[in-house]
């Protein structure tokens, strides 16, 4: 884990997204848990960006063009 | 004969030979279900009245000479995340999925019918898989799964009814799925064999999806040479899951015999582990000395946990959008499980894409590291079962370290944990065998060498041996 406090407002920011579409469900101790749940998730993105990636690196997942007759 | 903690071999020899029948080893495997299954949190479902006419069948066709193989009349129990037809609830460990049915059966479970296996009882599972972010064992509206080495040990999860009627005798063998360490850890909890298929070995239709790009679907049972007769019978195409490879499989069982393996240790893969786990796998790297050689590799320093963690979470989150956003999850057994999953949403789609490029990365270092050897060994699991009144760690939650779990995963790479000893504490240890893709004869041939020069995987729960 980063340093605390190191992505507060990203965080705070993706924080509040949760809590306008579910905060009328949440105690105010879910939110508290909720909030180190987020910052795990900002802690994992940080930790994903620490390699550079080149314009060819492509997602590893497959799209393949359908037709119904083949 | 007592059928119970008896190999598949020897169950199938005596079966052919009529020294007894199919519906007789179904009755006895029922009967312990119904006895000890609870004592477990083991079952949801006993599926008697199906079980009776896939016995009463393999009993006539086996009379009639027509032996369809070495599961023709066997019992078995599958993971309730499977579907079955006939108004057998499939629960997904859900409380409010608990009347859900469906109208055919899973492929893997029609495989095994054609294969004359008779499903006895459908098994516990964690709810949803563990895909809402369960902290405890508590997380099934069946109860705690708990290990038959300790009323008060976790079986693991999420096939924990799979690795617990496993390892108490309820069935020879079981069907579990793996996102991330489902197979493994239950195994691991409950010293028994478990194995994790390549991704795509093994059709997932009729499977609950938790995570498209990492579920696999896979066996458990008291041998590495069970898994891959059971794993024989149910991998193969499916003009039903796209997902299913084209490469067929056969189990080359036996293998094993006078090979040399070449096995590989990723430099402190188990540094983290619990000291009776660490002193177990270091013990055991020099007993596999004697069937081959273990040298220390070196891996790439990627954020493997967090590019496994970050695909998992968004799948899951997709897959249950309907029961998150509906707020159904409130109907969930650990607290936990009923909110957690909010936080998904400030999961950004790029970061997704962005683990799925780095996937790439993943599956290319993962390939040059194995291509030079049979296996990379760790521990099955870092620690033994915990308690069942306590929040585990858990490297899918990224409180653990999981390495190997996140790097197999991620790959879609063969795995198979085996019984590796007993820890002071009376519970079982575990050791793991990871392959290269498709490469399951391998790690099946490696870790059947290993209980050949061991005899861990006989060893069973005192209070039901």
């Amino acid at each position: 884990m980063g340093e605390p406090g190191r992505h507060a407002s990203e965080v705070d920011l993706r924080l509040a997204l949760v809590r306008h579409r579910y905060g009328g469900r949440l105690s105010p101790e879910q939110i508290d848990d909720l909030r180190r749940a987020v910052e795990a998730i900002v802690e994992q993105a940080a930790a994903l960006g620490t390699v550079r990636l080149a314009n060819s690196d492509e997602p590893l997942s497959r799209f393949e063009p359908f037709r119904s007759d083949e | 004969m007592n059928p119970v903690f008896r190999p598949l071999r020897e169950l199938a020899e005596a079966l052919r030979a009529r020294q007894v029948s199919p519906v007789e080893l179904a009755e006895a495997f029922l009967r312990r279900l119904e006895t000890l299954g609870p004592r477990y949190n083991a079952i949801v479902t006993l599926t008697r009245q199906r079980a009776l006419v896939e016995a009463r069948r393999a009993e006539a066709e086996i009379a009639a000479g027509r032996w369809r193989g070495p599961l023709h009349g066997i019992p078995y129990g599958v993971k309730d995340l499977l579907a079955t037809a006939g108004g057998v609830p499939t629960t997904w460990g859900a409380a409010p999925l608990r009347t859900q049915t469906f109208d055919f059966d899973a492929t893997a479970v029609r495989r095994l019918e054609q294969a004359g296996a008779v499903l006895v009882a459908k098994l516990a599972m964690v709810e949803l898989a563990g895909g809402m972010g369960y902290r405890q064992p508590s997380a099934s509206f069946t109860g705690p799964g708990i290990s038959p080495w300790g009323a008060d040990a976790w079986s693991g999860g999420s096939s924990s009814g799979s690795g617990s009627a496993v390892a108490a005798g309820l069935v020879p063998f079981a069907i579990g799925s793996e996102t991330w360490g489902s197979i493994l850890s239950p195994a691991a909890n409950c010293g028994v064999s478990g194995l994790r298929p390549t991704y795509g070995r093994v059709s997932r239709h009729g499977a609950m999806a938790l995570c498209w790009t990492l579920d696999k679907l896979g066996p458990l049972a008291l041998t590495a040479d069970d898994c891959g007769l059971v794993l024989d019978a149910i991998a193969g195409p499916d003009p039903h899951d796209p997902t299913a490879a084209r490469r067929p499989f056969r189990y080359a069982g036996g293998e094993a015999v006078g090979r040399r393996f070449r096995f590989g240790v990723i430099r402190d893969v188990a540094a983290t582990a619990e000291a009776a786990v660490r002193e177990a796998f270091d013990r055991s790297l020099e007993t596999l000395r004697q069937i081959g050689t273990v040298e220390e590799v070196t891996i790439a320093d990627l954020p493997y946990e967090a590019i496994t963690r970050t695909i998992l979470m968004a799948e899951a989150a997709s897959a249950f959008e309907d029961m998150i956003e509906s707020g159904a999850i409130a109907g969930l057994t650990a607290p936990e499980d009923r909110f957690t999953a909010y936080a998904r949403d400030a999961i950004l789609a790029k970061d997704y894409i962005k683990a799925l490029r780095l996937r790439a990365f993943v599956v290319r270092e993962a390939d040059r590291v194995l291509s030079g050897l049979d296996a990379l060994l760790a521990p099955g699991r870092p620690a033994v079962a915990p308690p069942l009144d306590r929040e585990f760690r858990s490297a899918a939650r990224g409180n653990l370290p999981d390495v190997m779990g996140a790097i197999g995963n991620a790959a879609g790479l063969p795995a198979i944990a085996v019984p590796n000893g007993i820890s002071d504490a009376g519970l079982p240890i575990s050791l793991q065998f990871m392959g290269r893709a498709w490469e399951e004869n391998t790690i099946l041939a490696a870790a059947q060498a290993w209980q050949g020069i061991t005899d861990y995987h006989l060893h069973h729960p005192p209070e039901v041996s």
